[in-house]
């Protein structure tokens, strides 16, 4: 972002590694939907992709977002993002999902 | 009728009926609900603390400091796990390549109680308060998932969870779920917050496996004296209305991100990316080199100040905490931590007092509101109110131009040539004048904020 001098490279972890750092139980199904399928398809925001910190959200290509529950920090940015209200945010069940050891 | 509690204890095993069992459920064991759990244990309630995560903590994530006057009241923090005491803050400002910063570092900070402010991590704390009411007499369950309310007309009465026959009985309810409240909200006892009042915020806890003492030489400590670190301005977060952080832990720093969510979604900035930015800044990034990643982590925050609390008194419930939006962030002020104990302390006070009288319908469980609006939590809220509305329609003025201006009157005033200081002076008053709209412009941005810190 500078070509100011003396200034360190900060190197980031991949996405990837980054979620490697927490726990997570797979419960199996998806604690995250879509309720209308149609209204993603006519959405031309996709604040819910912008707005993730963890890539759960991703353009799928029909136009609906493709979903990777795996990834989810369970913060719930996407459930207010949505300016058309049409995702379905269910707490994992019985303790699964992310575990935090630091948070 | 609830196999749940088989899991929890022999006692409760036996007994043919678990109806009356437990006077108070309390919905999640955090900040808010372990404080409201231990003050109805010690009052003699029988509690059922519910937390989903597989520990008390295990699903929290907060920036990192814990405010400590109304908990250091409720219990020893003697061995608790506190990381670092906080004996410097320093407010900055970031343009894209300037820093203007401010340091506050009294004398008073380091002795005890040390201003009760406090690093630490969420999954060691509320674990460890978690267990301080669980000895003062509650039943803590964990991998547990509160789903709905149970309710008999108008009044709650109990909870379902996701554990077969999962449903409890309880003549009162404590909400203390966070920010993200699915509960509250399907049960219709409070609006689903906007994204204009919600931030997010993303974060890393980050080691330096190079070298001895890294942290403490970096960030000028000695034994256990740390320090937040707080950003605004363009170099933190762009465009969006936020800022960035770093606390020092105890071998490890937090750095992070929080902006308003309205903006992550209208400015295509997604939060990972807009950390990684911050932690590159020219003023950052040698605060932060060679480090590792210990944990990544992301919440949403509820920034709706006073006018988003909800109705925080219901027949047979209330709520506490987050749940309620009890969060201030004012720009210097970024307080949850304290309003979470002080809500989870009145709200267990008031149902204790109302059980006694055996009263559960809102009527009697308003005291806790009203106690709320007495003390500091809603206070605050309300001198702060208008504070969000007004740096939004200021929001290029102070988070683009006012670094900017800032660094280059600083520039001009100490440049070092053959002109005569009173040159650099008046070169560094206009800097400043005219990027804040003359003198007319500067004198109402004054006005305008003064009372952020008078």
């Amino acid at each position: 972002m500078s070509a100011e001098p003396d200034v360190p490279q900060i190197t980031n972890d991949s996405m990837e590694d980054r979620l490697y750092t927490v726990k997570y139980d797979d419960a199996g199904d998806s604690h995250l939907d879509v309720k209308v399928p149609d209204v993603c398809a006519r959405c031309t925001t996709n604040d819910c992709v912008s707005v993730c910190p963890a890539n759960v959200w991703r353009e799928g290509d029909d136009g609906v977002p493709h979903i990777a529950y795996e990834n989810c920090l369970e913060c719930s940015s996407c459930r207010f993002a949505c300016t058309y209200d049409n995702v379905v945010w269910e707490y994992p069940e019985t303790g699964a999902g992310v575990t935090f050891k630091k948070g | 009728m609830s196999a749940i509690l088989e899991r929890v204890d022999e006692e409760v095993l036996e007994a043919p009926n678990y109806d009356g069992e437990f006077d108070a459920v309390v919905v999640g064991a955090g900040l808010a609900g372990s404080a409201a759990a231990l003050t109805m244990a010690e009052r003699d309630l029988e509690v059922l603390l519910i937390e989903r995560g597989s520990s008390p903590g295990a699903k929290n994530v907060f920036g990192g400091v814990l405010y400590t006057p109304t908990i250091r009241e409720l219990v020893d923090l003697e061995d608790a796990p506190l990381e670092r005491y906080i004996a410097e803050k320093r407010f900055s400002m970031l343009s894209h390549d300037d820093e203007t910063a401010i340091s506050i570092s009294p004398g008073e900070w380091r002795r005890e109680p040390h201003n009760d402010s406090y690093t630490v991590f969420r999954g060691e704390f509320d674990e460890w308060f978690a267990e301080q009411a669980v000895e003062a007499g509650a039943t803590l369950v964990t991998e547990t998932t509160v789903t709905g309310l149970l309710r008999e007309g108008r009044e709650i009465v109990g909870v379902e969870t996701d554990r077969p026959d999962g449903e409890i009985e309880a003549p009162y309810v404590v909400l203390a779920e966070g920010a993200n409240s699915l509960v509250g909200e399907g049960a219709n006892l409070k609006a689903t917050e906007s994204r204009e009042n919600v931030a997010v915020a993303a974060k890393e806890v980050l080691e330096f496996p190079h070298g001895e003492n890294v942290i403490e030489n970096r960030f000028r400590l000695f034994g256990d004296a740390g320090v937040s670190y707080h950003y605004f301005g363009e170099g933190a977060v762009g465009e969006a209305f936020g800022g960035g952080f770093i606390y020092t832990n105890g071998d490890t720093v937090s750095v992070g991100v929080a902006y308003r969510l309205e903006d992550a979604a209208v400015n295509e900035q997604p939060p990972e990316e807009t950390l990684n930015l911050f932690k590159s800044h020219p003023r950052v990034a040698p605060l932060l080199r060679d480090a590792r990643t210990v944990e990544y982590s992301a919440k949403t925050i509820p920034e709706g100040g006073a006018e988003s609390v909800p109705d925080l008194a219901h027949d047979g419930a209330v709520i506490v905490g987050d749940a309620a939006g009890l969060v201030l962030n004012n720009g210097v002020h970024l307080e949850g931590t304290n309003m979470a104990v002080e809500s989870g302390y009145h709200a267990g006070r008031v149902i204790a007092d109302a059980n006694a009288r055996g009263r559960t319908d809102a009527d009697a469980l308003e005291a806790y509101g009203r106690a709320l609006e007495e003390s500091f939590v809603v206070k605050n809220l309300e001198r702060y109110a208008w504070l969000q509305e007004t740096v939004e329609e200021d929001r290029e003025l102070l988070f683009e131009t006012m670094p900017t201006a800032f660094a280059d009157a600083g520039a001009e005033y100490f440049r070092m040539d053959r002109e005569p200081k009173a040159e650099h002076a008046n070169r560094a008053k206009r800097a400043v004048i005219d990027a804040l709209g003359g003198w007319r412009g500067l004198a109402k941005l004054a006005l305008r904020y003064r009372k952020v810190v008078t």
